[in-house]
């Protein structure tokens, strides 16, 4: 696999960091009480977010899980925008309305998380169907997780996506497990991708723990999009190090089976590993990096905790007709 | 300095009472020693200590109720003196 430039490959990096150290001070922030109605951590999962998103343009669509934190911050959005949702504030993304599974803004493109298994596929092929008709360059990208793979929404947004040939790109951000069950156990057929094929798409089993190999794929999937060759299906294999949400007590998996995956498929470990025999950065650079993120974070929550709570007034605001002045 | 707290775990988990304590001030803890049981409205937790030192004072009493996020004691490293 090609090694992208030296600013690139430690932009990747460094939002991978991002993405790490946000979700692991959030769950920390989360189990003390400052987090409105829980959250979803997604450490471990940081290259398909972040493989995914550097191969978009910043006009393409997503449409996330109710496990987005990376999706959102490979987006492009910021730590302290993103904390501060998730603390409620009015500084958040959502005016402090959604929390931690609610991120998402129409006009920068992203088309938010939601809490419903699936849904984010249909609501990026109905803006894949929008970008269509109006004759846009760019294209939508669904997330949808190993647990929606198996309901019935995901696969009539496919159909569509397909007849029509939508510039629609299918992440599964598969972390093998539903909540508490492993997806192999409930998955017919057994191979993701070939079931998407007997839909009529190209489609893809990738390592999802390899931040180079999901860019390409999304990048290959995005041109084809652009050309006009309807849609792509990626399945992306991952693993998440923590409970299916902050504090769970799992007794569903065990300790030497996340132990193996952090000690010898981490996608940071393995990228730094990358970027040092590039010679792009050496340990010491590496770890510059590290604290420089660390800052950030800390920063976002300062930012988040001494934001004001929305305004009681703003009630109403965004309840009705907010979106339709807006152009995709 | 390890905080041994009541996990907010539900989206509202209002009554979280301290069952027990396992260790008292001044004993020595290892990793993974249970430190207290609470009880929430829907279960019971072991609350373990994810370090080894000294325990020290308990800032709750068995039968209190405590808030969620609310610290219930610390583990001390060698060295470390509680505020």
């Amino acid at each position: 696999m090609s090694i992208p430039d030296k600013a690139t490959s430690l932009a990747l990096l460094r939002e991978m960091m991002v993405i790490r150290d946000f979700e692991e001070t959030a769950d920390k922030l989360s189990l003390r009480g400052k987090v409105s109605g829980g959250m979803h951590n997604s450490s471990g999962q940081e290259a398909v977010a972040v493989g995914v998103l550097s191969a978009l343009d910043k006009f393409d669509v997503i449409a996330s899980t109710h496990r987005s934190h990376h999706h959102t911050l490979a987006k492009g959005f910021t730590p302290r925008e993103i904390m501060a949702e998730l603390f409620t504030r009015a500084t958040g993304i959502s005016g402090g309305r959604g929390a931690s599974m609610h991120l998402g803004d129409v006009e920068r493109g992203h088309f938010g998380g939601n809490g419903i298994v699936g849904a984010g596929v249909g609501i990026a092929m109905g803006a894949a169907l929008g970008i269509q008709q109006k004759g846009d360059k760019k294209v939508s990208v669904g997330f949808v997780g190993d647990g929606g793979m198996n309901t019935g929404r995901t696969w009539e947004a496919i159909n569509m996506a397909v007849i029509w040939k939508l510039p629609l790109i299918v992440i599964v951000d598969n972390n093998q497990y539903a909540v508490e069950t492993f997806v192999g156990r409930v998955t017919g057929g057994g191979d993701l991708a070939k079931r998407a094929e007997g839909f009529g798409m190209k489609a893809f089993n990738i390592d999802g723990m390899d931040v180079l190999e999901v860019r390409k794929y999304t990048s290959e999937a995005r041109a084809r999009a652009l050309a006009g060759e309807g849609p792509t299906f990626i399945n992306a294999l991952t693993y998440r190090y923590y409970g299916h949400n902050v504090g769970e007590k799992g007794q569903y998996r065990t300790l030497e089976e996340i132990e193996q995956w952090r000690t010898t498929k981490d996608p940071i470990d393995r990228f730094i590993k990358v970027v040092l025999d590039a010679g792009y950065a050496s340990q010491a650079e590496v770890d510059e990096l590290r604290a420089s993120v660390r800052a950030e974070i800390e920063d976002a929550v300062a930012f988040a905790d001494s934001s004001p709570e929305p305004d009681v007034s703003t009630i109403y605001d965004d309840v009705d007709s907010g979106m339709l002045g807006v152009q995709l | 300095m390890e905080e041994i707290f009541v996990p907010a775990l539900g989206m509202a988990m209002d009554n979280v009472v301290l069952l027990e304590w396992l260790k008292q001030p001044g004993d020595q803890v290892n990793a993974g020693d249970i430190i207290a049981v609470i009880e929430t409205d829907k279960t019971t937790l072991e609350l373990t200590s994810e370090t080894s030192g000294v325990l020290g004072k308990h800032k709750y009493a068995v039968e209190d109720e405590v808030p969620a996020g609310d610290t219930l004691c610390v583990v001390l490293a060698p060295g470390e003196v509680e505020a």
